[in-house]
C-alpha cells in the first residue's frame, strides 16, 4: 500500500467562499440541484448524491447574545474503519491504495445499505442511476498526481492535501498556536489512528465541540452490533424452537412417528 | 445528520414474507422431528408454503434493486460479516432446502420420510436464520433506532415464528383442516411464541431507551400501540387463552399475521 493520502480541513481558515463546493461539483460533473432553503447560508442542509462537498454555515449564540459564524467546508471521511465499505455487500465500495474509499459505480447495485450505514450520513443514493455516490476523494486526480478539487481551489488553504502523516503533524502545530491565540475550544476532530474508527483520512480543525457542527462525539463503526444481534438471535431461536418442540411433542411419548 | 436508507413497501414485504418462510419451516420441521403422522399436514404446508415464500422474496429483493440484472453483483461477493452478504447467500441457500423438503413432503414413502427429517433438522438453522437475519442487519446500521437495542434480529426471529405459525394455521383452516390435531399444536406452539415476542419486545422497548421515541410517542405511534401491540400480539393471545368460542379458531391467525406485517412496517418506515 502507498502511503496514506489525506485532507486536513482546518476551519478556523474558512471563509465561506464556497469555492471546493463549486470546484468538486465542476470536476466531478454533478448536475445543479433545486436549492434548499436552510434559514442560512448554508445550501444544501446536507451531502447529497450531487454534492460531495458542503460549506456548513453555523451560527452559535454568545453570551452577548450576538451570534459567532463557525464555517466548516465537510465531506465524506474516508474512514480508516469505515461503515459503509463493511456494509457494501457487492465489493463496490473499496479502499484505494492511498487509504481513501472509493465506490465502484459500475460494481453498486443500488441495494442503499451503506447509505444507513455511514456514521456521519455521507453515503447518498442518486434515483437517476439507481446507484449510491459519495466523494470520491477525485480518484482521478490523486492517481494522476494532483491533489482533490477542492483542496486544490481553496483559497485560504482552509483544506489541505498531502501524506497523512505530515498533515497530521502540521494540525498539531496549527492546534497549539490556536490555544495560544485563545482559541479555548481549538481541537482535531479524526486525527488520531487509535481513535474512533481509526482515523479519518479527512480530519478537520475545529473550533468548538463537535457537536456544534453536528459531528457525532465518538462515531461508531455499525458493524459492532453484528455479533451481539446474532448471539441473541441464536438464544431467540433455541427458546423459541423449544417451546414448538414442546407443543408437537406426544405427551408421553417419544415422538417421530411414521408420516 | 445521519441519513436513511429509503426502503420502502418492497422491503417491508420481504422482512415480512421471510419471516414467515423461516418460521414456517422451522414449525414444519419440528412438527416434522417431533410431531406424530397426524401433523402430517402441518409439514407439507409448512415446507411448501416456505418455499413459495422465498420465491416471492427473492423476486422483491430484485425488484427493489430497480435494475434486476445488478442481482449478480450481490451474489459474485460474498463477506461473512456482513448481514446483507450472508442474507443474500443464505435465501439461496434456504431456498435449495425448501425445494428438497418440499419435493419430500409429497411422498408418502417411509425411505424419504426419514431423509426429509434429517434435512430439515439442517434446514432448520437456515430458516432461524432467514427470520432473523433481517433484524441484525438493521442493528448494523448507524441509524439509532435501529441499532441501539441489538435485539431486532431476536424481536424479528419471535415475530417471524409467530407469523410462519400463523399462516400455517391460517392455510389449514382454509383447506377445512382446522379440526385436526395438528392445528391444535400450531396454535399451542404460536401462544408461546406470541408470549415470548412480547417479552422480546419490552426488552427492545427499554433497551432503546429514548431512541424508542418515534416509535412509541412519534408519527408511528397509533400503529404501534394498536396495530402491533393491541391488535397484533395482546388480542390474539387473550382470544386464544380465552379460548372464546363466539371467534372462528383462525381470527388470532389472522391477527397475528397483520401484528407482524405491521411491525417489518413500522421499523423500516421510522427513520431516526
Amino acid at each position: 500500500m502507498a502511503r496514506t493520502l489525506a485532507m486536513f480541513t482546518d476551519t478556523s481558515l474558512c471563509i465561506g467562499c464556497r469555492a471546493c463546493q463549486v470546484a468538486c461539483k465542476q470536476w466531478n460533473e454533478l448536475p445543479m440541484e433545486a436549492p434548499e432553503w436552510t434559514g442560512s447560508y448554508q445550501n444544501h442542509s446536507h451531502f447529497t448524491d450531487k454534492t460531495y462537498r458542503l460549506v456548513r454555515f453555523i451560527e452559535k449564540p454568545q453570551a452577548n447574545g450576538e451570534l459567532q459564524w463557525l464555517l466548516m467546508s465537510d465531506v465524506c471521511k474516508h474512514c480508516a474503519q469505515a461503515g459503509c465499505l463493511d456494509a457494501c455487500p457487492t465489493g463496490a465500495i473499496y479502499r484505494t491504495e492511498y487509504g481513501t474509499v472509493n465506490i465502484n459505480q459500475d460494481v453498486c447495485n443500488g441495494c442503499r445499505y451503506c447509505v444507513s450505514s455511514c456514521p456521519f450520513g455521507v453515503v447518498a443514493f442518486n434515483h437517476d442511476t439507481g446507484r449510491a455516490n459519495k466523494c470520491t476523494f477525485c480518484n482521478d486526480r490523486i492517481h494522476n498526481g494532483l491533489g482533490p478539487a477542492c483542496a486544490k481551489t481553496c483559497p485560504t488553504d482552509s483544506i489541505q492535501f498531502g501524506f497523512r502523516d505530515e498533515l497530521a503533524a502540521k494540525a498539531e502545530k496549527r492546534v497549539a498556536k490556536l490555544k495560544e491565540m485563545g482559541y479555548a475550544g481549538a481541537q482535531l476532530y479524526g486525527v488520531d489512528s487509535n481513535g474512533p474508527l481509526g482515523g479519518l483520512n479527512a480530519f478537520f480543525l475545529l473550533l468548538d465541540k463537535p457537536a456544534t457542527y453536528n459531528l457525532p462525539e465518538k462515531p461508531l463503526l455499525p458493524q459492532r452490533n453484528v455479533l451481539v444481534d446474532s448471539v441473541l438471535s441464536v438464544g431467540a431461536a433455541l427458546l423459541v424452537g423449544v417451546g414448538a418442540v414442546m407443543a408437537f411433542r406426544e405427551r408421553g411419548g417419544k415422538g417421530g412417528g411414521d408420516a | 445528520m445521519l441519513k436513511t436508507p429509503d426502503w420502502h413497501m418492497l422491503i417491508v414485504w420481504y422482512f415480512f414474507l421471510g419471516g414467515i418462510a423461516g418460521g414456517a419451516y422451522f414449525t414444519a420441521a419440528i412438527a416434522d422431528n417431533f410431531g406424530s403422522f397426524r401433523d402430517r399436514a402441518v409439514v407439507r404446508i409448512g415446507y411448501i408454503l416456505a418455499l413459495l415464500m422465498i420465491g416471492v422474496c427473492g423476486i422483491l429483493l430484485i425488484l427493489d434493486l430497480g435494475t434486476p440484472s445488478r442481482f449478480l453483483n450481490m451474489i459474485m461477493h460474498f463477506k461473512f460479516w456482513d448481514p446483507m452478504s450472508i442474507g443474500a447467500w443464505m435465501l439461496g441457500v434456504f431456498g435449495l432446502f425448501a425445494l428438497v423438503s418440499s419435493v419430500l413432503s409429497l411422498s408418502a414413502d417411509e425411505g424419504r420420510s426419514a431423509l426429509r427429517r434429517k434435512v430439515s433438522l439442517v434446514g432448520t438453522i437456515f430458516g432461524f436464520f432467514l427470520a432473523s437475519y433481517t433484524g441484525v442487519l438493521l442493528s448494523a446500521s448507524a441509524l439509532p433506532f435501529w441499532s441501539d437495542a441489538r435485539l431486532m434480529g431476536a424481536l424479528f426471529l419471535a415475530s417471524g415464528a409467530s407469523t410462519g405459525m400463523a399462516a400455517i394455521s391460517l392455510l389449514l383452516y382454509l383447506s377445512g383442516d382446522a379440526a385436526g390435531e395438528g392445528f391444535k399444536k400450531v396454535k399451542r406452539a404460536d401462544r408461546f411464541a406470541i408470549l415470548f415476542e412480547m417479552a422480546v419486545l419490552v426488552l427492545f422497548l427499554v433497551l432503546l431507551g429514548s431512541a424508542a421515541a418515534p416509535l412509541v410517542s412519534g408519527a408511528m405511534a397509533p400503529l404501534f400501540w394498536g396495530g402491533l401491540v393491541v391488535v397484533g400480539l395482546v388480542v390474539p393471545l387473550l382470544l386464544d387463552v380465552l379460548g372464546a368460542r363466539w371467534v372462528p379458531a383462525v381470527i388470532p391467525a389472522v391477527l397475528v399475521l397483520i401484528g407482524g406485517f405491521i411491525l417489518r412496517y413500522v421499523v423500516v418506515m421510522t427513520h431516526a
